[in-house]
């Protein structure tokens, strides 16, 4: 997998280059950096042309090959008609060759099986991530962005997410300023303030006390391998 | 109750057109030369199958048009189709000489093709998501319809401002076959292309965002959707008139009966818009008033109450 992302300036962000190899990413950042609009740009659903994807350029890509190479997970799962209920909904992110019988291992593997007969716009905002991240792994896409997949979810259903992420092999860029996430998903971190990318680069140098100290100033603390913001 | 509902609706189907201000001798409505034979075949069964058929049009058309817009308001005379429709068979009524009048069905379904066109041209400028901005374009070519219409009423005599606001209030006084054929094939193709995008449309009513990630080419769906809708709607109106309430109530009662998504609703909402039509017809028709009551204004008066009523006890719950 290749994503390739050159110049890309939007009325937010500005000039985002990187290239994603064979490789997942974290993107890091404080609210408002431009996080979730780099990743929307990414899936197109934010017209541009700066974006190739295995050496093809996403704005010429007719919608089903690009439904086949890019998916985007949004935080909270919104359905406009309130009679689709979850299997439905999970129908409809069959793609890639994904067989039906599929929908049930998936509902089993996150511990959802419960919520399938139950209309979407009826289950908890904790409930409806886990909804998001089944119909992710039906999608199937070659390189999949998850926004702010652990917002606002209790401590085991974060750990769910988490061991999803971390142990499914398909290619993904989490987006989230959750930085103990970040630090255990181990992943190549880019940093973005004010809709710039201030940092690019492995984990572990990421977190290393001076550069934490750079861009977030004494704000966080280090405890062993847990990072707390320092309210002193 | 749905049973019972499918069941009341083909008896008001069967049974439609032989009730009727003059009564029907079943038996001789085979015998070419008895009266009751033309009153059959030139009278009441167009009249039947035009209004099923323009009822089935628009109640479908007004559940595309929710799903597309994402408004519980639109329906397909929003963005200001039978405005246009109405205007130009109001030019005709005007303008025309006497000898040609037969021509204004020809004109209304020019007027609601020519904003159809217009639309589009408005569209191409528009991205995939800007459907409100259509739908606000829509309402605003309505009220400049509305502007040159009063020109016309005021430019208009008596008897020509009489027929215009006749039209307004859609008929169903059709005499032959001639006109059931183009209503007949609008209805079921505009069944068949929204079958064919059943699909799609179900991911549009997710989310957009949602159909756009799972490969819906949105824009074009929308537009193919959009344009069916109207064509087929151009046609009902020219020949019937712009009937309100259908294209808004229908798709929200069935929605309240039977509690599913949009997608599962094209037949029911396709075969019960035509019910409701042919229904409030028989009840127009046999009023015993002088002259037979406006179709507009039975549907209003059928429809406003019940689905008051819908509404209340729905949200009781």
């Amino acid at each position: 997998m290749t994503l390739n992302i050159n110049h890309l300036t939007t009325h937010y962000l500005r000039d985002i280059s990187f290239t994603l190899e064979n490789e997942n990413l974290v993107i890091l950042g404080s609210n408002g950096a431009g996080k979730t609009t780099l990743a929307q740009a990414i899936v197109h659903l934010l017209e541009n042309e700066s974006i190739t994807i295995e050496d093809k350029k996403v704005s010429d890509l007719c919608a089903k090959e690009r439904a086949k190479y890019l998916n985007f997970v949004p935080s909270k799962l919104e359905i406009f008609d309130e009679y689709i209920d979850v299997h439905e909904f999970l129908e409809l992110s069959l793609l890639n060759g994904t067989p039906y019988e599929e929908i049930e291992n998936v509902l089993r593997r996150l511990e959802i099986d419960h919520l399938k007969n139950k209309s979407c716009s009826a289950i908890s905002s904790g409930e409806s991530q886990l909804v998001l991240c089944a119909s992710a792994l039906l999608h199937n896409a070659t390189l999949t962005l998850f926004d702010e997949p652990t917002a606002n979810l209790d401590s085991d259903k974060k750990i769910k997410i988490f061991e999803l992420l971390k142990n499914d092999d398909r290619f993904k860029i989490v987006i989230t300023h959750d930085l103990n996430l970040a630090f255990k998903l181990g992943f190549r971190v880019i940093f973005l303030q004010h809709g710039a990318i201030v940092y690019d680069g492995r984990c572990e140098h990421f977190f290393e006390e001076e550069n934490l100290n750079r861009l977030f100033g004494h704000s966080i603390r280090r405890v062993e391998d847990f990072f707390m913001v320092n309210y002193q | 109750m749905k049973l019972f509902m499918l069941l009341l609706a083909l008896i008001i189907l069967a049974i439609s057109p032989f009730i009727g201000e003059t009564p029907l001798n079943v038996r001789k409505i085979l015998d070419p030369d008895a009266m009751e034979y033309l009153l059959f075949w030139d009278l009441r069964l167009p009249r039947v199958i035009v209004a099923f058929a323009s009822g089935a049009i628009l109640a479908l058309g007004g559940l595309v048009f929710q799903a597309v817009f994402r408004n519980a308001l639109t329906t397909p005379f929003t963005l200001g189709i039978s405005s246009g429709a109405t205007l130009a068979t109001a030019f005709a009524i005007v303008f025309l000489p006497t000898s040609l009048l037969a021509l204004s069905p020809f004109f209304s379904f020019l007027g609601a093709f020519a904003t159809v066109l217009l639309l589009f041209i408005f569209a191409r400028t528009l991205t995939a998501m800007q459907t409100n901005a259509l739908l606000l374009i829509g309402v605003a070519l309505s009220f400049f319809y509305s502007a040159a219409l009063m020109v016309l009423f005021y430019i208009s005599d008596l008897q020509q401002s009489y027929s215009i606001l006749r039209f307004t209030m859609g008929s169903l006084n059709i005499v032959g076959f001639n006109n059931v054929t183009p209503v007949m094939i609008a209805a079921l193709g505009l069944l068949a292309v929204v079958l064919r995008y059943k699909q799609e449309l179900r991911l549009i009513l997710t989310s957009y965002e949602n159909a756009f990630l799972k490969g819906v080419e949105i824009k074009k769906v929308n537009l193919i959707l959009l344009f069916f809708v109207s064509l087929s709607v151009g046609v009902s109106v020219s020949i019937v008139g712009p009937i309100g309430f259908v294209g808004l109530v229908i798709p929200h009662v069935i929605k309240l009966l039977s509690k599913k998504s949009s997608d599962k609703l094209i037949l029911p909402v396709f075969f019960y818009g035509g019910v409701f039509l042919v229904a409030c017809d028989l009840i127009g028709r046999n009023l015993g008033t002088v002259s037979e009551v406006p179709i507009g204004v039975v549907t209003s008066f059928v429809g406003g109450p019940f689905f008051i009523y819908l509404i209340l006890k729905g949200k009781q719950r």
